[in-house]
């Protein structure tokens, strides 16, 4: 699975969509450059493996 | 002792010379007014000035109202702050067709209480989503060291008035280094407190998960002086702590005995242009540092910042890409859309990442009391530069000049940046980083640095 490329410009119309975003022609091409970037960056949080007991940090307090 | 009401005064010695009567806060206020009308056309530092509000107050100051130990230190803040009367731009042009702000930022209320006199709003990359100090909108906030160059951003203009010595002290926010960027970049000293220290009520918020507010100044002691200023409980903002505050400009002469320093290795070491690592080198032999300590997973805490940064902010700013798309800055627009478009799977692991590093840094702190690392990979690039050299490897200017400030901001370290600057060189700071709550050690390593001419924060000719 890891090693499948996903197709980026298929996940920004295909997602843009979806939420209801309007992304105009002229905007595309760096929206796209902008999720591969996303996706570099992201790597090394989306390859470490957490624990299924490690919940957030955050706590609410009512 | 500078001339207060010259560029180089720093905010302790006008409030000195304000209180003990040897300067009235009027001729501060002129004089301040008059160097900021003088520097813009070069720095650009400015969006809004409220001369008249600001004159009134030192009229009112000199009349022996509004005493405090900030009494007459003119002052100006990032425009994501309210300012009465003011439309709250966070940068934007959008913001400006919203609602005028009903009153003051609650950190606005705390510096004037303590007598300080707000001069104005400045410039900042739009809606904080930056690290360069550049704006499609109102230009860019321009260094005063060289007006060829970025101040950093996104606080550019809190930078860029304080260097240009418009003002002694701007406030600033940091989310994931906005203030501890441009001070690097700028040579200022910077103080990015504890997540959760100070009010943000009433500033125009980014990511809530991450953002801080803070002072820039050119002397850790005007650091020290605003910081507890500003400290207290405020129900208004739900992360404001309610511990009691910290006096910390009581402390700053203390010195550095019993503070255990350390060096930030591995992801702290590498990655960044030589002038970084010098910079950290040269605080470090003048602390006698030597012990180097690793911050486990520090690029995954990178990482995981920026998932939580462009989802959180894409997701407050989605009403406004869907309805005026045309109206944002191009160099964020583009960025806030693709961050829309991230999974919900990405936010949540990162959220449950934050804990363990957390927990992981924390045990850092029973070895050492302050961690040294570099501020920013380089000194300041060229204003419009989009690609930089970083160890040798192109890399986006945008997204890395933040690269070691990320990993501190969060999990809500408070970090002094210190700046050093080599003979015909542009500045560049080093962070100076502490344990939750421990702004004071971090400040009293500063002062040091400061007092032993190490670090050095004079305001551009």
């Amino acid at each position: 699975m890891a090693d499948e490329k996903p197709d980026i410009a298929r996940w920004v119309d295909e997602g843009a969509r979806a939420i209801g975003l309007p992304i105009a022609p002229e905007y595309r091409a760096n929206v796209i450059v902008n999720v591969e970037r996303s996706l570099m960056i992201a790597k090394p949080l989306l390859d470490v493996e957490l624990d299924d007991e490690l919940t957030p940090a955050p706590v609410f307090k009512p | 002792m500078s001339d207060v009401l010259s560029k180089s005064a720093t905010a302790t010695e006008i409030a000195r010379a304000v209180a003990s009567g040897k300067a009235k806060a009027v001729d501060v206020v002129e004089a301040a007014l008059k160097r900021i009308a003088a520097a813009e056309p070069t720095v650009n530092a400015f969006t809004d000035i409220v001369g008249d509000r600001a004159k009134k107050r030192a009229a009112e100051i000199d009349a022996g109202l509004h005493r405090g130990p900030l009494a007459g230190v003119p002052f100006a803040v990032k425009n994501l702050f309210d300012i009465a009367g003011l439309p709250t731009r966070a940068g934007s042009k959008i913001n400006v067709d919203g609602p005028k702000a009903a009153r003051d930022g609650s950190l606005v209320r705390k510096l004037e209480a303590a007598g300080a006199i707000l001069v104005g709003g400045l410039n900042m990359g739009e809606y904080a989503y930056d690290f360069t100090g550049e704006n499609a909108h109102y230009g860019p906030s321009r260094n005063p060291h060289d007006p060829t160059r970025m101040t950093g951003g996104s606080s550019g203009g809190s930078g860029a008035a304080v260097a240009a010595g418009e003002v002694p002290l701007a406030l600033g926010s940091d989310t994931n280094g906005s203030i501890r960027v441009p001070s690097s970049l700028c040579g200022l000293y910077g103080l990015k407190p504890t997540y959760g220290r100070l009010s943000r009520a009433g500033s125009f918020p980014f990511v809530d998960a991450f953002d801080h507010l803070g002072p820039l100044a050119r002397s850790v002691e005007d650091l020290a002086l605003s910081f507890d200023a500003m400290q207290g409980w405020d129900p208004d903002d739900p992360v404001c702590t309610d511990r009691p505050a910290d006096a910390t400009y009581a402390r700053l002469a203390d010195g550095i005995g019993g503070l255990r320093i350390a060096i930030a290795g591995d992801y702290f070491a590498k990655g960044g242009e030589p002038e970084a690592f010098e910079a950290v080198a040269t605080v470090a032999k003048a602390l006698n540092a030597t012990k180097t300590i690793v911050l486990p997973q520090a690029a995954v805490a990178r990482s995981a910042a920026y998932v939580i940064t462009a989802i959180e902010g894409s997701s407050l700013h989605l009403p406004r890409l869907r309805s005026r798309p045309q109206d944002f800055d191009p160099d964020t627009r583009e960025r806030f859309m693709a961050g829309a478009l991230l999974p919900g799977a990405w936010y949540a692991k990162a959220q449950r990442f934050r804990r363990i590093y957390r927990a992981n840094v924390l045990k850092l702190f029973e070895e050492a009391d302050v961690i040294l690392a570099p501020a920013t990979p380089c000194s300041a690039p060229k204003l419009g530069q989009v690609m930089m050299k970083l160890g040798g490897v192109d890399m986006p200017v945008r997204a890395n000049l933040g690269l070691f400030t990320q990993p501190i901001s969060f999990i809500g370290l408070p970090v002094v940046a210190v700046p050093t600057r080599k003979p015909g060189a542009m500045p560049i700071g080093v962070q100076l980083i502490a344990k939750p709550y421990n702004e004071q050690a971090a400040l009293r390593v500063a002062a040091y640095l400061e007092k032993q001419g190490v670090t050095n924060a004079t305001p551009a000719p």
